[in-house]
């Protein structure tokens, strides 16, 4: 029996190998690649990348990291990056709740369906499409916009050159897109809740807003904790698409636009700096791993069931 | 191991805290919403179909001056890119997605199992990727130095084929829907694990594994980043729709910056004003087509969000 087990163990073993080789090549070996951040990379034609990197550069210690915080294009991309992530991470939870709440409430199921489809679906959609959306709406000559503008004797407004709007418009792109998504997770876990309490409460002579401070708000409350944790892992990264596409990596706009991961790309694509850029990105990946599990133990300490790990 | 709440089973409060007045006052709210959320995605579309002439005159508009299917015919006619690059986008998502399920449900499964002695060191080895990763700049330089994944459809369809979400989410279906008592008849039968694997578990957790498809589906559909980095303009041959649209848009963005030097120029290839929308079109076309079918299975996904491990 021993025996069988060992082989049965052997044959599931086999069946991980294509996905532990796959984690491997895409997750491991880039992890030695932080190396980039600590040396001068200096590629000489014709190495291998692995003797460029270990022989040939030499060690930087922390000073693509100083570079980064002393200079002053990348200081603003950090704030960018920052003050986005953290309107985000408030509005990603506000909102969401706050239509879930009312939308389990509604009478008719198949417009609660409907709503829910029709907040989803840019969720489903690439920032490419989104671009053109915002294009729809913006562009110079024939954005909707405009030609309201226009009709209302208005000057019209060149938008993909005009920055002082731009924090307001990638806030709602980045909420038009994402909400319906997590609206649908606070849906499942409002329905989730045992109805009992609420008619307990019913009886107790609660009304709405009551019903919704003493038994929703503290049932969804694991919900929001995994959420806000996983949110504040990535307060560093932000989705490329959105700073990228959206704008139009327009250059006039750079300055509200460019965020961590744009930074990132350009320093790499356009300048191929790769010791800049991969500084930030591992700026990125240790903040996240070090607010991912700090606000988890705190959480937890607060309250175990909310925590995640 | 804390389970998920229910969501599978979505049950309506027939006790609504509404009376008739207040549900109709929150209906017609979320109709406004919905209505505002669906706006960009209508004006692309009716842009799609309006005549060339008219979009000139008066603009991208909700109710098209003119209806032309105009700018349809001429990206089907020959010497178009379109249908190359959506054959592209096919290749890359069917590709894509099937891998990535052959790679992730055996991995999943052994991880679902007691008898599979590693599953602990395993579980850790999925996890750390998900805290830390390498960047964007280590990955870059190990899929283009060492794996020499510049410009093949590899580089479209690796890097994004597991995710350590998709693994949780389908191990913990297998160890929730698959009775245990199942396998070992299954093992007592003499089937091997991977025929118990193949045969038993897999027809009976189709729901979690279209899921899976679903979200996958979606994500090769919409991935133009890995285009951006990996693909260069000697090989447009291998541009998937969603990274020729982004050529597009920086096409007309470099026409619109450079408009007074091409002011006198002819021969201008950018396509015009109603076909890019049209192409737009084209590429929601299978989502929003797809989008009320994979409904059902995004409710079981949803929660993907929401796993905790």
């Amino acid at each position: 029996m021993l025996k069988q087990n060992r082989k049965e163990s052997r044959q599931l073993g086999i069946m991980t190998l294509p996905a532990v080789i796959w984690y491997c090549l895409f997750s491991y070996l880039p992890l030695f690649g932080v190396l980039f951040a600590f040396k001068d990379f200096t590629p000489v034609p014709g190495r291998s990348l692995v003797y460029n990197l270990l022989v040939k550069s030499p060690w930087a210690g922390l000073r693509n990291f100083s570079y980064l915080f002393r200079n002053p294009q990348s200081r603003a991309v950090l704030a960018n990056t920052l003050f986005y992530n953290i309107i985000f991470l408030i509005a990603g939870i506000v909102i969401p709740v706050f239509l879930a709440v009312l939308l389990a409430e509604i009478h008719r199921k198949f417009f609660s369906g409907l709503v829910q489809m029709a907040l989803v679906l840019p969720y489903f959609l690439s920032w490419v499409i989104v671009g053109y959306c915002v294009y729809g709406f913006l562009a110079t000559d024939q954005g909707q916009i405009n030609m309201l503008l226009r009709a209302a004797g208005k000057e019209a407004v060149q938008w993909y050159q005009s920055p002082q709007y731009w924090r307001l418009i990638l806030i709602l792109v980045g909420i038009w897109k994402s909400c319906g998504y997590s609206l649908i997770i606070y849906l499942c876990a409002i329905t989730a809740i045992d109805r009992t309490l609420y008619e307990g409460a019913v009886i107790d002579g609660a009304g709405f807003a009551q019903r919704v401070r003493y038994i929703t708000l503290p049932q969804l409350q694991p919900t929001i904790a995994t959420i806000f944790i996983l949110s504040i892992g990535s307060l560093l990264s932000s989705d490329f698409g959105l700073f990228y596409q959206v704008p139009m990596d327009s250059g006039a706009l750079q300055e509200v636009t460019q965020t961590l991961d744009v930074y990132v790309y350009k320093a790499l694509m356009q300048q191929a700096n790769f010791s800049y850029s991969s500084a930030a990105a591992f700026l990125q990946s240790a903040v996240g791993c070090i607010l991912l599990i700090s606000s988890n133990l705190i959480i937890r300490r607060i309250d175990r069931e909310s925590s995640m790990i | 191991m804390k389970k998920t709440a229910g969501t599978q089973e979505y049950i309506r409060p027939q006790d609504s805290a509404f009376d008739k007045k207040t549900d109709n006052l929150v209906s017609l709210f979320f109709l406004v919403l919905i209505i505002l959320a669906f706006l960009p995605v209508l004006l692309v579309i009716m842009a799609a179909f309006s005549s060339e002439e008219s979009v000139a005159v008066y603009g991208y508009r909700f109710i098209p001056k003119e209806f032309s299917l105009e700018a349809f015919r001429y990206m089907f006619s020959s010497g178009s890119t379109l249908p190359s690059s959506f054959m592209n986008s096919v290749f890359i998502t069917a590709v894509g997605t099937l891998l990535g399920l052959a790679v992730m449900c055996p991995c999943s499964y052994a991880l679902s199992r007691k008898e599979f002695r590693h599953r602990s060191a395993l579980m850790i080895f999925l996890m750390i990727p998900m805290l830390f990763s390498g960047g964007l700049v280590s990955s870059y330089m190990v899929n283009t130095q060492i794996l020499h994944l510049r410009n093949s459809y590899w580089a479209l369809i690796l890097p994004g084929l597991c995710s350590t979400w998709y693994l949780m989410l389908l191990r913990n279906y297998f160890i929730t829907s698959v009775p245990d008592s199942l396998i070992e008849s299954a093992k007592l039968d003499g089937a091997s694990a991977y025929g118990t694997f193949l045969r038993v578990v897999l027809p009976i957790c189709r729901p979690v594994v279209m899921t899976v498809a679903v979200f996958q589906i979606f994500a090769y559909w919409n991935s133009w980043y890995p285009a951006l980095l990996y693909i260069d303009t000697n090989h447009t041959e291998k541009y998937p729709l969603q990274y020729v649209l982004v050529n597009i848009e920086r096409s007309i963005q470099a026409m619109s910056r450079d408009a007074q030097y091409l002011s006198g120029m002819t021969g201008y290839t950018a396509p015009s004003v109603t076909l890019r929308m049209a192409m737009v079109v084209i590429a929601i076309a299978p989502i929003m087509i797809l989008f009320p079918f994979f409904r059902k299975f995004l409710k079981t996904g949803l929660t993907v969000g929401a796993v905790k491990g």
